[in-house]
């Protein structure tokens, strides 16, 4: 239970407002079946956004499956040999996305349309906003993690 | 300007400036992006002034020249004045808007700035002025808006001022 609902998650929290719930979900879901930005993109870019904002609900939650070690190493995704480089152009941009969004450079975004063009760019963009609103709130609402197993602290440090 | 633009719609037809812009080249989202704007203003418990307030102060902070610009006809028709919305500055809490738009300035400002830091002194004030519903209410609307003005500046593009326009809710 949080501050301001009954809810303890993301979506019981919504199911307070019915019509915006069901229309935030389609919207979620709609992420995640697009052709223009892969998912699994998609999901590194969620998780990275989740390590910058320090939010352990939201590192815990999984809405496309990566494989383990690339979340492990998610920290050092513009060295380690398990991002790709359409990750990393997609991963730089959100980065700078993350701590300021006034500072993306034509050059981050042509990283990421050299790979998934302009609709893959739009994608990202309109995704991370939804990311990145969510984990707000997620903190803002003071949403409870499970437990929190150590490796979770170690990959939020 | 803030860059170039970064991503253009080749095919702008609709007459519609939304689907018009760089979002319509992603269809399979753009349909539930507009869905839950509409929602957002029109099906939960805080009205439009109400809902104007937070997207404004969204909008100054993330520094989205279309968003700052934009005054929405149903807001206004609510009663947000101009005076009021240049009372939507740093200092809010001296000025002379209410409690509850004080409040709902203090909230966006929490989310923008620091939402994992929000004081049990600010959660009571907010609890006292506020049902539960219409703070995930005024949550989903903050977080739309600044997905939103955070999509138009990392486009690129943005003129460095804009006037003041009145629009209605995009269909």
């Amino acid at each position: 239970m949080s501050w301001l609902s009954n809810g303890d998650d993301r979506e019981s929290t919504l199911s307070v407002l019915p019509d915006i719930a069901e229309n935030f979900t389609a919207l979620y879901h709609s992420l995640w079946v697009q052709p223009h930005l892969p998912a699994e993109i998609l999901e590194v870019c969620r998780l990275r956004l989740a390590q910058l904002h320090r939010s352990a609900v939201e590192w815990q939650r999984r809405d496309c499956a990566i494989p383990t070690a690339k979340s492990e190493h998610l920290a050092r995704w513009d060295t380690h040999s398990d991002f790709s480089d359409a990750e990393r152009a997609c991963l730089a941009f959100t980065e700078v996305y993350a701590m300021d969004t006034q500072a993306l450079t034509d050059e981050l975004a042509a990283g990421v349309k050299g790979h998934f063009g302009d609709a893959g760019l739009v994608m990202l963009v309109e995704a991370l906003g939804i990311f990145d609103g969510m984990t707000r709130l997620s903190l803002l609402w003071q949403l409870p993690a499970d437990s929190i197993h150590p490796a979770v602290g170690e990959a939020l440090r | 300007m803030t860059g170039s633009l970064r991503a253009t719609n080749p095919n702008p037809s609709s007459g519609n400036m939304i689907r018009d812009s760089a979002l319509g080249l992603v269809p399979e989202t753009l349909d539930h992006y507009m869905g839950l704007n509409r929602k957002i203003w029109e099906s939960g418990l805080l009205g439009p002034a109400a809902i104007e307030i937070a997207r404004l102060r969204n909008a100054r902070k993330v520094n989205c020249v279309f968003c700052k610009s934009v005054r929405y006809d149903i807001a206004r028709a609510d009663g947000l004045s101009e005076d009021k919305v240049a009372m939507i500055q740093d200092d809010f809490r001296d000025s002379a808007l209410s409690q509850r738009e004080k409040l709902i300035l203090a909230f966006t400002d929490q989310f923008l700035n620091d939402p994992g830091g929000l004081t049990d002194a600010l959660k009571a004030e907010l609890l006292a002025q506020f049902s539960q519903t219409e703070l995930v209410h005024l949550s989903m609307a903050v977080a739309h808006f600044s997905g939103f003005s955070r999509c138009a500046v990392s486009l690129g593009g943005m003129p460095d001022s804009l006037p003041v326009m009145e629009i209605s809710l995009p269909s």
